[in-house]
């Protein structure tokens, strides 16, 4: 939808970060327009259960929290266009974003693109992508009726969605390169509830995803790790893997552009005003270096990200 | 012989006449694409491979792939494109 109007604000990504800001800056009458690239509401949208966001006494699906969250910004006038952002330029006070529908020209910006899962980085992960190999239990669980899965990982997601995939495996195995991080509820529903479905190895290092010939397909039939405690080579048998090791910031498309990434990709920014190294461009949410990674802090950078943008433009607008 | 007379669009391409998606009850991604079908104006058959688990060797036949949302397009001439997860940018030239 590329056109020659100068948009009050651009925010890109429609995750909780986003949406919070959106919410704010439609009531104060900044006209708001948001690029999404998947699934409005983010990564929370492909989380099958929230416990600790305030105001859901008995929790929410992550699908239903992230689409109140967007119905909550539309009814306000926020506009969320499905593409995907893929540069970024300030020239004067203009900031054009380079979009797979052309160029969109903003007077102000807020990322807040997130973050998608990180890949182990193992032989035969790239490989057996899609045929074995996943990072979205809500969206690929289904494969793996009485099936066995090993799920590699320790933190909050892979606790929460190993969980979720016992509604569709046999058994799972869980392979933890040291010990849990997950929340302490998490891992004490896991080990009270689950303790038949899944059991949990500690001190596993993933080192490959193996695969062979089954049913006239190439898939997934192994995974070898080594126990750091004995080094031993370990093996165990399964028919797909889930991966939830980390999240990766989805800032690639800022390289070039002059926002101050950190080595790992988060964008550098002013703590207090969220402000990155290009005037007008502002971070909020999991992308941001320093961010605490939560559903509920990134919608209050969100509200705050808002409070500094409408300061920003009352000397343009 | 009879002349196959395909329906082509402003553009020249062969428009389809058929869309098959592949979902489960929980996938974000399956929602979105159903939602961009809709407001794209396209109507599409649903295979939700929680409620009929029978269908999901079809949606990895078609797809090669142990992943949803699957779309398969089915076009004027027969021909099939299949889409796999949430790719606007394959989805929209193949209904173009």
């Amino acid at each position: 939808m590329a056109d020659a109007k100068i948009h009050d604000l651009v925010i890109v990504g429609a995750g909780p970060a986003a949406l919070s800001c959106a919410v704010y800056t439609t009531r104060e009458d900044i006209e708001t327009l948001l690029y999404e690239k998947a699934v409005p509401g983010g990564l929370i949208s492909t989380t099958d259960w929230v416990d600790n966001y305030p105001g859901f006494p008995d929790g929410i699906e992550g699908l239903t929290l992230g689409d109140n969250m967007r119905k909550q910004a539309e009814r306000f006038g926020a506009v969320i266009e499905l593409g995907e952002v893929l540069g970024l330029k300030k020239q004067g006070d203009i900031i054009t974003l380079d979009t797979t529908d052309g160029d969109v020209q903003a007077k102000s910006v807020l990322i807040a693109t997130g973050s998608g899962y990180k890949k182990i980085g193992v032989p035969g992960e790239d490989a057996y992508y899609a045929r074995g190999v996943h990072y979205c239990a809500t969206c690929d669980g289904a494969f793996y009726r009485d099936k066995r899965l090993v799920v590699v990982g320790g933190g909050n997601s892979a606790v929460q969605e190993a969980m979720f995939l016992t509604r569709f495996a046999s058994h799972i195995d869980m392979l933890v390169r040291s010990d849990f991080r997950a929340s302490d509820v998490l891992v004490k529903e896991l080990e009270s509830k689950f303790a038949d479905k899944i059991t949990v190895h500690k001190g596993i290092i993933t080192d490959e995803i193996l695969g062979a010939e089954i049913d006239g397909m190439n898939k997934v039939n192994k995974v070898l790790g080594t126990d750091k405690a004995t080094g031993k080579k370990v093996e165990f048998e399964t028919d797909g893997v889930f991966v939830f090791v980390g999240l990766q910031p989805n800032t690639g498309f800022l390289k070039g552009s002059g926002v101050e990434l950190d080595e790992i990709g988060l964008i550098k920014s002013s703590a207090d005003t969220l402000t990155t190294a290009i005037p007008g461009v502002f971070v909020a949410g999991d992308c941001r270096a320093d961010a605490t990674l939560q559903i509920a802090t990134a919608v209050g950078e969100g509200a705050t990200a808002a409070l500094k943008i409408r300061e920003f433009l009352e000397g343009h607008l | 012989m009879g002349v196959l007379a395909l329906k082509i669009n402003k553009k020249g391409t062969i428009m389809a006449k058929n869309i098959t998606i592949y979902t489960t009850n929980t996938c974000a991604s399956c929602a979105m694409v159903k939602k961009w079908l809709g407001a794209k104006g396209h109507s599409y058959d649903e295979v939700n491979i929680d409620n009929e688990p029978h269908r999901q060797a079809e949606a990895l036949a078609v797809s090669g792939a142990l992943t949803v949302p699957v779309t398969v397009v089915t076009k004027e001439d027969d021909s099939q494109e299949v889409v796999i997860g949430l790719n606007l940018a394959r989805l929209a030239p193949a209904l173009a």
